[in-house]
């Protein structure tokens, strides 16, 4: 995680407003492990609280509210890994305006 | 008025003052004792016996004795007032009764007048009549004195206002008179100094009158030019100034006739004077008169004369024989003035006890008159026939006329001689002046003369002069003509001659032209062979200039291309390049073939590309094992796979991706950027993703130089086309 983090700011891309095509993938990577930690850290501190309010105190409602934010992270991360590749049919053709 | 009226009447009543006008509110009894004393001294006497002593109305005496009586009865004022104030005023209506007026002042005792108008006092019934007429009598006198009293306030009234002025002026009978005299002594007591002379003549100035005199403008009388000349001597208008001069040739002409003329002509001049002297006799009449009225000193005496001579003439024609004509002729005649013609006949009269006075220098005007003068008086003397008693006065009048006359004969000469000295002072002056000026006439005109003579030889020298210089102008310009003339037939036989030359060259010319000139046309011809040589060889220059110049910028795209150490804009060479390439099509195609962003942006230099290359294959490898559709399971198992896969050398054969990626960095260390850029294009799926990026900067790269290679070989061509 930390090497890739280190990769993307090297990049030449800075001209355009669109990322440099080698970077594409280090910036998923970024994009999911941030959504990953916000996700999974919201997700635990809703169990926390209704474990506190609800379940007098029990572990486990943090545990799941962790694994939710957790899990909704990981879809979106996969999605946008998917979809990343299928997006790029378009990308190597010049468009002309006529 | 009315007001005022009543303000009057109720005044008096009071007792203790009368109006403002009355200075004598003092009717009362005491005063009245003192005003009645001093009219009237005699009344005290007959207080009480007067009354009964008069039966006549002396009224006065009765009126001081009823006073006592009657004082406290009745005080009217008005008759006190009218007694002291205007007596005369009040007098009118009752001029005959002035007695009873008198009575009326000592305040109207009831029983006083009737006593004084019927009689003594023993009548009861009268008091109403008296009465009744005393009412009247007050009512008139203060009727009079009130409108005595209100003309004069009005008087005084309309000096103020203006208004009432007009009014007064206007309505009030003899009311402007009295205004205008109260204004007048206003305006002279202002004014003292412009009192009489100016404005105010009407104001009686009696002295300053003009008087006209009765002879002065027309009349109705015919002017007589018989009057043997001149009314001059006559005050008032003159009929005419010439006419004195007349009068004096008259003079002359009678004085001559006497002396040279024989006794018939005289006797016709006689006759003819008589007919003269008639008609200024009937004149004489009615004019005479008219001078004595003019009040001046000096016709009195002619006054006194004049009847005289008006009858002498009527006296001489009435006395037939007696007397003889020369007599009544002569008189007459003497009167135009002639003296000495008359003394003979009045020597030779018979009668004539004083001889009228003869002088010998009568033409003299004034000793004319003298003796005029003299002789009326002693015609005058002659016809009251006392001649006898005027005899010696006469003779000494007449000697000391003579003398008189003697001295102003001798004044005259004197002063003749005088003239006669300065008339010919006076020529003398005017001769030398005379010859002075005909001297400098002279001078003058001589000056003239040489003044002229010499303009005239000036002026001749230069028509002279002009002359020749025309004629030296004429001269040379014949002979010019003449030297053209002959110049103008030099040159005909000149051209004449070059005529025939030419004919005899050209002749020549022909007979050689066929024989070597011939082959001159050849010359020409191969001469422009030549030059079209010549100019399709310039074309060719330029061509090959063309293709120098567009190898040239070639050239420079080509080395700002290659010395650039990072991507740089060539814009500036390309449109160089275009323009040097004059619309060629094939490197138009080749331009526009260019990717626009390259030569805005500028393209990577090679180095740039290998290390983006080495970037981009180490990208490329962590996503090297991933399967078709990865997720994030299976990007984290490559990417942590990658780490531990074997790097290859060369040119490995195989269509995985590590195989391509060393093929393509091979080529690319080799130099061969479109082999590399094969080889990565082959490249699919998460990979081909991302070398896109350095695929297009290899492409852009690739491109230009392609289109230089073009561009360069279609120089060469065309180098090689124009051969």
């Amino acid at each position: 995680m930390a090497e890739t983090n280190s990769v993307t700011p090297s990049s030449p891309a800075a001209r355009t407003m669109r990322p440099v095509s080698e970077a594409l993938l280090n910036e998923k990577w970024d994009h999911a492990i941030s959504s990953m930690l916000i996700r999974s850290s919201l997700g635990l501190s809703f169990g926390v609280i209704f474990s506190v309010l609800l379940f007098k105190r029990r572990a486990w409602p943090a545990w799941v509210g962790l694994g939710f934010g957790a899990g909704r992270a990981w879809e979106e991360a996969d999605a946008t890994f998917k979809r990343g590749g299928v997006a790029t049919a378009r990308e190597g053709l010049r468009m002309v305006r006529t | 008025m009315t007001t005022q009226n009543f303000a009057d009447t109720k005044k008096p009543n009071p007792n203790t003052k009368a109006s403002i006008n009355d200075p004598s509110p003092i009717v009362l009894p005491g005063s009245q004792t003192k005003t009645a004393e001093q009219p009237i001294p005699m009344a005290p006497g007959g207080v009480a016996s007067v009354s009964p002593s008069f039966p006549s109305p002396a009224t006065p005496s009765s009126d001081t004795t009823i006073p006592p009586e009657n004082v406290p009865l009745t005080p009217p004022p008005p008759p006190g007032g009218k007694v002291q104030t205007a007596p005369p005023t009040s007098i009118p209506p009752t001029p005959p009764r002035r007695g009873d007026a008198d009575t009326a002042r000592p305040v109207a005792p009831p029983s006083g007048p009737s006593s004084s108008t019927t009689g003594p006092a023993h009548i009861p019934p009268p008091p109403p009549p008296p009465k009744k007429r005393r009412r009247f009598r007050t009512f008139l006198i203060t009727m009079i004195l009130l409108s005595g009293l209100a003309y004069a306030g009005g008087v005084a009234y309309s000096l103020r206002s203006d208004n009432f002025h007009d009014f007064f002026t206007e309505y009030v009978p003899y009311g402007e008179e009295a205004v205008l005299y109260f204004e007048d002594r206003e305006f002279r007591r202002r004014f003292p100094k412009l009192t009489n002379q100016t404005h105010r003549p009407s104001v009686s100035d009696p002295g300053n009158k003009v008087t006209i005199p009765s002879k002065s403008g027309l009349t109705w009388k015919v002017a007589d030019g018989e009057n043997n000349g001149s009314d001059l001597g006559q005050k008032g208008r003159h009929m005419s100034a010439l006419e004195e001069n007349n009068v004096k040739a008259k003079v002359e002409r009678a004085q001559q006739t006497p002396s040279n003329a024989t006794a018939g002509e005289k006797d016709a001049a006689i006759e003819k004077a008589k007919k003269d002297a008639s008609p200024p006799s009937a004149s004489k009449p009615t004019e005479l008169p008219a001078p004595a009225t003019k009040s001046t000193p000096p016709p009195e005496k002619p006054k006194v004369e004049a009847p005289p001579s008006k009858k002498e003439p009527e006296k001489p024609a009435e006395k037939p024989a007696g007397k003889p004509a020369p007599k009544p002729v002569e008189e007459p005649r003497r009167d135009p003035k002639i003296a000495p013609e008359v003394n003979e006949p009045s020597v030779f009269m018979p009668i004539a006890p004083i001889d009228p006075l003869k002088i010998k220098n009568a033409d003299e005007p004034l000793v004319q008159d003298l003796v005029k003068i003299i002789n009326d008086i002693i015609t005058v003397a002659n016809a009251d026939n006392a001649s006898g008693k005027y005899s010696s006065t006469m003779k000494k009048a007449k000697d000391q006329l003579a003398v008189v006359g003697g001295r102003i004969m001798a004044l005259k000469t004197a002063e003749q001689d005088a003239a006669k000295q300065k008339i010919e002072e006076t020529q003398k002056e005017f001769d030398n002046a005379a010859r002075e000026l005909v001297k400098r006439l002279e001078a003058e005109m001589r000056d003239q003369d040489a003044k002229w003579r010499e303009e005239f030889e000036s002026e001749r020298e230069k028509i002279s002069q002009s002359y020749e210089e025309r004629l030296k102008t004429e001269i040379e310009r014949t002979e010019k003509l003449a030297a053209q003339r002959h110049h103008n037939a030099l040159l005909e036989q000149a051209i004449a001659l070059k005529k025939q030359f030419l004919s005899d060259v050209t002749s020549r010319v022909e007979t050689e032209r066929n024989g070597r000139l011939s082959k001159l046309a050849d010359l020409s011809s191969s001469v422009s062979d030549l030059e079209s040589l010549t100019s399709s060889w310039n074309s060719v220059i330029d061509a090959n200039l063309k293709t120098q110049h567009l190898q040239v910028a070639v050239d420079a795209v080509r080395s700002s291309l290659d010395q650039a150490d990072r991507p740089r804009p060539f814009v500036k060479e390309l449109a160089a390049l275009k323009e040097i390439a004059d619309a060629d099509p094939v490197v138009d195609a080749a331009i526009a073939s260019i990717n626009p962003t390259a030569y805005q942006r500028g393209i990577p230099t090679t180095p740039q590309l290998i290390e983006r290359f080495r970037r981009v294959a180490a990208e490329v490898r962590k996503a090297s094992l991933l399967p078709e559709e990865a997720g994030v399971a299976s990007h984290a198992a490559s990417w942590v796979l990658s780490k531990v896969l074997f790097r290859k050398q060369g040119v490995p054969v195989g269509d995985d991706v590590e195989s391509v990626l060393t093929r393509a960095e091979t080529w690319l260390e080799e130099g061969c950027l479109d082999e590399a850029a094969r080889e990565m294009n082959s490249l699919g799926g998460w990979a081909g993703v991302l070398t896109r990026d350095w695929l297009g900067e290899c492409r852009r790269v690739l491109e230009v130089r392609q289109a230089l290679e073009v561009i360069s070989t279609e120089a060469r061509l065309q180098s090689l086309r124009v051969d």
